[in-house]
């Protein structure tokens, strides 16, 4: 039924997405991709400090590299993310959007337009907007959109922003959010 | 900008046929989902209201076209982008190039570069005092591209970010030395750039310098597809000397194309090929 989840976080969502990936097993069936805000300069030390405790490997992907499931693919520092057709990622050095790149309103957008109706869009704590718009595009285009709990997250703005923007499928805590991806139907 | 409008994959098409049949530029190969986003990008700056706009105005006015070509081209956004590669061309390789060999080594800027690489290198080269030890040549799609160039107004959108990256490249230089304000605007220094030599190329790159020593050609095959990349990447290995470089951006790879066998791996971290001899 699903093709692909993807994920867009921001300050306060370190946390949550540790605690996600970790209760992801290795053999997941769908390909997870994260868009997380992060420091444009350093380039290396996230995708390590993420794979500590994740169930399943994490890459942070080159220009048109294919993807696979089971795999959490991580937006590099100072780079958009897309989502091409035929399955494959696509980088862009165009310029930031809501002042970020990654910009997590790209890659849900690219993703909808990839996935369609077969993708889940889930929303993290975070300060800024970015997201909110992507997230309405999954909607729009049939796909789930799921929203973190703004009362479970450390910075309320960017789920607060997506929720004034679509009507959601489900507003979840992380325990929620977990159990719902370890069930997803494929 | 904030970019609403939505182009179909039909119209999409429509307007590359136009490109490449009456404009004679060939944009198939481009890399779709940013192609896209571009013409998006496009008919909302200038207010075409939708594709068919687009495709009439490119039909009919060749100043249009040309600032077209200027625009369907990302901005390379950042001076110095990627700090530790401007590193270890000063520390590394551009002193191996002027060692070796009599004549003035050619270095090709062969991306699409809105400026900032082009300005970024000859501060480098100024710094080492060797900007007329080199020859420099650098790709151009528009007109436009070159009276920016030019003019030393690249607008940088953030000079926080870009003073930060110079000084990550160097801690004691000062960068503000290279340009001045005026009106708000900088302005950089155009002697840096004076003895340049622009290409006015078509997008599939079809002319070069000859036998440069290094290529820099970062950031520009993320916008095309996988068989348009390994063409271009063709030419440039055909083109470059044996033992010269080819530095592409931090998250592309020559892996798994046809021209692996060509290169050995020079510096992963910053994606600096070294041209084999074969």
């Amino acid at each position: 039924m699903y093709k692909a989840v993807i994920i867009g976080g921001s300050a306060g969502s370190f946390q949550v997405i540790t605690r996600i990936l970790h209760a992801l097993p290795p053999n997941y069936p769908l390909p997870v991709l994260l868009c997380l805000h992060r420091l444009k300069h350093v380039r290396s030390g996230f995708v390590e400090a993420l794979s500590i405790k994740s169930g399943i490997q994490i890459i942070e992907p080159n220009d048109k590299e294919q993807i696979k499931p089971g795999k959490a693919y991580l937006a590099p520092a100072n780079y958009h993310m897309y989502v091409e057709l035929g399955n494959k990622i696509a980088l862009s050095t165009e310029e930031p959007v809501n002042h970020s790149r990654p910009s997590i309103d790209l890659s849900f957008i690219t993703a909808a337009q990839v996935y369609r109706e077969k993708l889940v869009g889930i929303i993290l704590s975070g300060a800024n907007r970015d997201g909110a718009y992507g997230l309405k595009k999954i909607k729009d285009l049939g796909g789930l959109a799921i929203v973190q709990n703004p009362d479970e997250c450390q910075v309320r703005t960017m789920t607060e922003a997506s929720l004034k923007m679509t009507p959601v499928d489900f507003v979840f805590n992380t325990n929620e959010i977990i159990k719902f991806l370890q069930n997803i139907k494929v | 900008m904030t970019i609403r409008y939505e182009i179909g994959i039909v119209d999409t098409r429509n307007v590359i046929k136009t490109l490449l049949d009456d404009c004679g530029f060939d944009f198939r190969d481009y890399a779709l989902t940013s192609l896209k986003r571009r013409l998006e990008y496009i008919i909302s700056l200038y207010a075409l209201r939708d594709a068919e706009g687009l495709i009439a105005k490119l039909k009919n006015s060749k100043e249009f076209l040309d600032q077209f070509l200027y625009d369907i081209t990302p901005e390379t956004t950042e001076m110095f982008c990627d700090p530790p590669f401007w590193r270890i061309l000063r520390d590394e390789i551009i002193p191996e190039l002027v060692k070796s060999g009599s004549s003035k080594p050619r270095i090709w800027i062969a991306s699409f570069d809105s400026g900032e690489e082009l300005y970024s290198l000859s501060i480098l080269l100024k710094e080492l005092n060797l900007l007329n030890e080199v020859n420099i040549y650098c790709n151009v799609l528009s007109e436009h591209t070159i009276q920016r160039i030019t003019s030393g107004r690249l607008d940088p959108k953030n000079m926080e970010v870009n003073e930060a990256n110079y000084q990550r490249f160097n801690e004691k230089g000062k960068y503000s030395s290279y340009y001045r304000t005026e009106a708000n605007n900088i302005i950089f220094d155009v002697s840096l750039i004076k003895d340049v030599n622009f290409i006015k190329q078509n997008t599939l790159i079809d002319e070069n310098p000859g036998a440069p020593k290094l290529i820099i050609f970062r950031n520009q095959a993320i916008y095309y597809n996988q068989l348009l990349s390994e063409r271009i990447f063709t030419k440039l290995a055909n083109c470059l000397v044996a033992g010269g470089y080819l530095a592409i951006g931090v998250k592309e790879t020559l892996e798994n194309t046809n021209v692996s066998n060509k290169f050995t791996l020079y510096n992963e971290a910053e994606r600096i090929y070294k041209r084999k001899n074969n």
